[in-house]
């Protein structure tokens, strides 16, 4: 629309500018990425955000090209995006890179905008979303500048902003370098499958460092990442991606001095699904379906799985509970029989730290065999890794529910919940499933360890081993550790949905009244 | 056809079904025995069990294919 009035000039040319803005970068470049079925980066934006709620901020930066008469003719705009919308009706910051301008490269990222993003995002406490499809440095670059710098960028936010808002990092495109940690260093990170990598360097870089050819996604593939832990989820396409962080976003506040959002809930806080009483069998080496059972105590599809393909022996979801948001726990059996492995650990550890600077509290479903033994295990540092695990959790000050659902042995069933937590108050609220067994060692191994000589001298070794094993199942009863209240309750399995969300009002009371950035001492 | 692949690394413990045996989607092919668990290989879909590429006994690894289903 032509403008009138005394300022005409100036506004149209705002307006041309906006417009040449909106258009992005080289057409040819903006073709190959819908041929190969992907979003522009305004439409990557569009899909992240509630309809129509974009705000952006530094449309106009970039480099300006001008006529002799210096006269504006057009611009290379920066290759990032960046702006304010909401997500279900909450603010975010959302940074997007553009890699239709000049392919992302550095050269012309204005690096001032995707840092100003992140200091907003910072300043005032609100969620931020990265969608990072930037090139890293260019060689290019100490050409314009006339001399090489040490890396870092001064003018980041402090690293407390892990400690305050929600990140969630979404690879668009190759991520190298401070692309890659701009992914990675993130609450929730997310890659797509085939159109997104992330590594510390790339082919070429790899290749003359080591020697060896390799692809993109054969180097740091979304597969590669999702089983070694340096993102969370995997997805199979980037609506999908989008989709995945605003869900992820849903279960936590604004930011460290908030709760997060309640939200309505249609199913029955009470229901007792019958079937959960005979959901563990009987027999010990049979597994189950742990992803069930999570899915029958969380309100009707609530649960959302981080980190599905790393660490898998513990699962890790958000959950939630009368529509107030959880994190929860569980072991998974049918993974390495349940055992803590060092991956596991790592995860764990993290999780936990994530539910307790967002005030989630957490729901733990034990069914623990133990750390994972053998050579692999010690030299892949488990012992470490669940050490780390253990201070975590002691120093989480988030309310904890467990219920044993099966077993809970050694140093790693220890782990069930905290005993003393950040502030010295830990209630050890713990129930039982019928199905419990706990101690500091299996019977099984421990009969044969401490009655060998009897076991070798009777007439039916066999035949003894097995009698003492059963006397010994005897006594590990919950029943018995129930009595001395060693365990609160054990509970029928159909009833503990009731216990749960009966619980959860408690946890939330308690978390309100404990808001703010945790202090964690050092691990 | 649809691969069927060990979830765990560990020993191939009982085969269940043979060669040209009819399937149903989660029923139970194989079972596995990984730090003193059963861990079952179930059928990803309907369809007749083609081949068995493991024996009792045998070692697996994580993502190992151990039977094909036509």
């Amino acid at each position: 629309m032509a403008r009138s009035g005394e300022w005409a000039d100036e506004l149209g040319e705002m307006d041309a500018r906006r417009q040449a803005a909106r258009e992005q970068g080289s057409a040819e470049l903006l073709d190959k990425l819908r041929q190969r079925d992907r979003l522009t980066a305004r439409e990557r934006i569009a899909a992240l955000l509630d309809e129509g709620s974009f705000r952006e901020f530094g449309m106009l930066a970039g480099k300006g090209d001008y006529g002799a008469q210096g006269d504006f003719e057009g611009s290379t705009r920066s290759a990032h995006i960046i702006g304010l919308g909401r997500v279900d009706g909450r603010k975010i910051v959302a940074a997007a890179g553009d890699s239709s301008v000049r392919g992302g490269s550095s050269e012309v990222a204005v690096a001032d905008k995707w840092i100003y993003a992140e200091r907003y995002a910072w300043e005032f406490k609100l969620p931020i979303v990265r969608l990072v499809a930037t090139a890293g440095g260019s060689v290019k670059l100490i050409e314009k500048m006339g001399h090489t710098k040490i890396p870092g960028y001064p003018s980041m936010p402090p690293a407390q902003m892990s400690g305050q808002v929600p990140i969630v990092g979404i690879a668009m495109g190759a991520c190298a370098g401070l692309g890659a940690v701009r992914v990675c260093g993130s609450h929730f990170a997310i890659m797509v499958r085939g159109s997104s990598q992330v590594f510390a360097g790339g082919p070429p870089v790899v290749k003359r460092a080591l020697g060896t050819t390799l692809s993109k996604d054969e180097l740091g593939g979304a597969d590669v990442h999702a089983a070694s832990g340096v993102i969370n989820n995997a997805v199979d396409s980037e609506r999908e991606a989008l989709q995945l962080a605003r869900r992820f976003l849903s279960y936590l506040p604004q930011n460290v001095w908030q709760q997060p959002p309640r939200s309505a809930c249609e199913d029955d806080p009470t229901r007792a699904d019958a079937w959960l009483n005979d959901a563990i069998p009987h027999d010990r080496r049979k597994v189950f379906n742990v992803h069930k059972i999570v899915a029958a105590l969380a309100d009707a599809g609530s649960v959302l799985e981080l980190s599905p393909r790393y660490g898998g022996s513990v699962v890790t979801v958000f959950a939630r509970l009368n529509g107030a948001a959880v994190g929860m726990i569980a072991n998974n059996p049918r993974v390495m029989g349940g055992a803590m492995t060092a991956d596991a650990a790592a995860k764990m550890e993290r999780f936990v730290d994530l539910c307790d600077t967002f005030h989630l509290p957490i729901v733990h479903l034990q069914d623990q065999p133990g750390l994972m033994v053998g050579e692999q295990a010690e030299r892949a540092g488990t012992l470490s890794a669940a050490t780390r695990l253990l201070l975590a959790i002691e120093q989480s000050t988030v309310p904890w529910i467990a219920i044993v659902l099966r077993r809970c042995f050694g140093l790693a069933g220890s782990m069930i919940s905290p005993l003393h937590d950040g502030i010295g108050s830990a209630l050890p609220h713990r129930f039982a499933w019928p199905s419990a067994r706990w101690g500091s060692i299996p019977i099984e191994g421990g009969v044969a360890a401490a009655y060998k000589r009897e076991i070798e001298a009777a007439a039916d070794p066999e035949a003894r081993r097995e009698e003492l094993e059963r006397y010994y199942h005897k006594l590990e009863s919950p029943f018995r550790t129930a009595e001395r209240f060693g365990v609160v309750d054990v509970i029928e399995p159909a009833s503990t949905r009731a216990l749960l969300c009966d619980w959860v009002d408690d946890a939330c009371a308690k978390t309100a009244r404990n808001l703010g950035p945790k202090y964690r001492t050092m691990r | 056809m649809s691969e069927l692949k060990a979830e765990v690394t560990g020993t191939v413990w009982k085969i269940l079904c043979s060669p040209g045996q009819t399937v149903k989607q989660g029923d139970t092919i194989m079972i596995t025995e990984s730090m003193k668990m059963e861990i079952p290989v179930e059928a990803v879909s309907d369809g007749v069990l083609e081949t068995l590429h493991v024996q009792e006994g045998d070692s697996v690894r994580e993502g190992d294919t151990v039977a094909t289903l036509a």
